[in-house]
């Protein structure tokens, strides 16, 4: 009896920390969406409600070019440091590989160094060689940092791989190049896919490493929204703020559905 | 013996398919994350110049990075982390419980909750604080308005809010695995240590806490290390009298005169810390992995 009252007691002050915890993750954005709708021109109280803000956000010439720029090194950067993942992670497969204690360190080191430092030493780098800052070496920056998650995506969803599939293709006679298209890659999809969507999103996440690598002229969003916020100007930061998070929510939606297709279509 | 000598060449192939597989990352990494580290080096120990740097060999930026100027922000950082890593354990734990113990269904959707921050923008969701704290923001809007207070609270541009924010944005670091370590954890074995007289506080530190100590030392590396370097979050909700260790690397990289003898010097000592610590980490891991074995 007592002890399902310490039980009940335990729970509840899980549940009570779970809420509190969930009000505090989500009552900044909250208010930031909300004050997206707020007709003031700097941060204060509620002045009444307008969609101003929105409209001056497609007017704005800055942000939609931080837009291209943003989209065009996350799908690039996406796309490159995916197929670096697949190949990387087919390679690995082999257990008796001799490189393999070299390639994990290499893939694992860059996981457990604060970014900014990662920053600096490209920032350093492109100095030293002389090479202007600008699309370039953003691009170069987020690959960079993309390769280790998707690897281990990637190589995490080969783990679980079942070879008796492969070996009763041999079996029944098909070619390597079969095997792979037809069973293998299907099977790593998932996991590719996965891997993807994290590389997407961590590009497009990017301040600090953008920040030491983009020259003056190239702005992605971030970069975009800091210089605004630094210069006070922020009007148009809220309603593209809501915008982003829209974005992401559609993102967590569509992400579900992908595996959930993928799933049923195995 | 014939066979053996077929299996060893077929090894051999599957060696090179290896190394052919993974030489483009291999070379990547070399070339943009390794080879990036010997420049930060090299620059650690030349004489800074007002936009470049002058190939000339000096110890002066280690002596200036180690001496007294730079205490006080090795300090703040270090503090900053700690402080971020307790309160996310503290916060985070019962949290990583809760949906570790939920029903099945409920899991996935409580998961999501926990990860929708998460990959909201990183800018954004330090931008909504500042809406939130700011000395005209909401609430001091809400505090005064419902008599609370008299006058605006200034939170923002304090270290409480670098410390706040830090908290909201590596929460969910650390949440994921603490949830990982606690959804595999046997449950009938709290309920046995109960039916055999411990109470729920002595089960909990004798047998929840260890058992998912390995979750609390990866969400803990997850928070600290990026903690240790932060600038962004300093920068925008912090103020200039307290400066972290990001804030000065990126200071004197950015800004006119550029000192990057000093960021390197600084980023080195940063990347050493870092390395002391992860050597010690795993050591105490290791220990207590062989402790519970006995």
């Amino acid at each position: 009896m007592k002890r399902i009252n310490i039980s009940q007691f335990y729970k509840g002050f899980n549940l009570t920390a779970f809420s509190l915890v969930m009000v505090f993750l989500y009552i900044p954005i909250l208010i930031l969406i909300i004050f997206s709708f707020n007709d003031a021109k700097i941060i204060t109280g509620w002045r009444g409600f307008t969609t101003k803000y929105y409209l001056q956000l497609v007017e704005n010439d800055a942000i939609k070019e931080a837009f291209r720029n943003t989209m065009l090194i996350a799908g690039l950067s996406t796309l490159i440091s995916t197929i670096f993942g697949i190949l990387t992670a087919l390679g690995m497969e082999n257990k008796r590989f001799s490189g393999r204690r070299i390639v994990s360190a290499l893939i694992y080191i860059p996981l457990v160094i604060p970014d900014i430092l990662m920053g600096v030493s490209l920032a350093l780098l492109f100095n030293f060689t002389r090479v202007n800052t600008g699309m370039l070496t953003v691009l170069i920056a987020h690959i960079t940092f993309c390769i280790s998650y998707t690897v281990i995506v990637i190589q995490s969803r080969l783990e679980g791989f079942d070879y008796s599939l492969v070996e009763a293709a041999m079996d029944l006679g098909a070619k390597p190049a079969t095997i792979f298209w037809k069973i293998k890659f299907p099977l790593m999809l998932p996991g590719i896919i996965a891997a993807a969507l994290l590389a997407f999103t961590l590009s497009i996440d990017d301040f600090i490493i953008t920040f030491f690598t983009s020259g003056r002229g190239f702005d992605t969003l971030p970069i975009y929204v800091e210089g605004t916020i630094r210069r006070g100007t922020i009007t148009t930061i809220n309603s593209l703020s809501t915008l982003m998070i829209g974005f992401t929510l559609f993102l967590v939606v569509i992400t579900k559905r992908v595996r959930k297709v993928l799933i049923s279509s195995l | 013996m014939n066979q053996g000598v077929r299996f060893t060449r077929d090894q051999n192939r599957k060696n090179l398919a290896s190394w052919l597989l993974t030489t483009p990352a291999l070379l990547w990494l070399l070339i943009f994350f390794l080879i990036p580290y010997l420049i930060v080096i090299i620059y650690s120990f030349l004489t800074p110049d007002i936009y470049d740097v002058n190939f000339e060999f000096s110890l002066d930026a280690y002596r200036q990075a180690l001496g007294a100027d730079y205490l006080k922000t090795f300090f703040l950082s270090f503090r900053l982390a700690v402080l971020t890593t307790l309160l996310c354990v503290l916060l985070g734990f019962p949290v990583a419980y809760y949906i570790a113990r939920a029903k099945d269904k409920l899991k996935n959707t409580l998961l999501v909750f926990i990860i929708i921050p998460f990959w909201t923008n990183l800018i954004i969701r330090i931008f909504s604080w500042r809406i939130f704290l700011a000395y005209n923001g909401v609430l001091n809007d809400i505090l005064i308005k419902a008599g609370v207070i008299g006058a605006p609270l200034e939170i923002m541009r304090t270290d409480l809010a670098v410390i706040l924010v830090m908290v909201y944005v590596y929460l969910p670091y650390m949440i994921l695995p603490l949830y990982s370590v606690l959804e595999k954890l046997d449950f009938t074995l709290l309920q046995a240590a109960m039916d055999l007289g411990a109470n729920e506080l002595k089960a909990f530190f004798r047998i929840t806490l260890p058992l998912a100590a390995e979750g609390i030392f990866a969400g803990s590396l997850l928070v600290f290390i990026p903690a240790l370097g932060a600038y962004l979050i300093p920068q925008l909700v912090g103020n200039q009298k307290s400066l972290y260790l990001g804030q000065v690397i990126t200071y004197k990289i950015k800004n006119i005169p550029r000192n990057w003898p000093m960021a390197s010097a600084l980023s080195l000592i940063l990347l050493f810390g870092v390395a002391v610590l992860l050597l010690l980490l795993f050591a105490l891991y290791k220990r207590s992995k062989a402790r519970r074995r006995v």
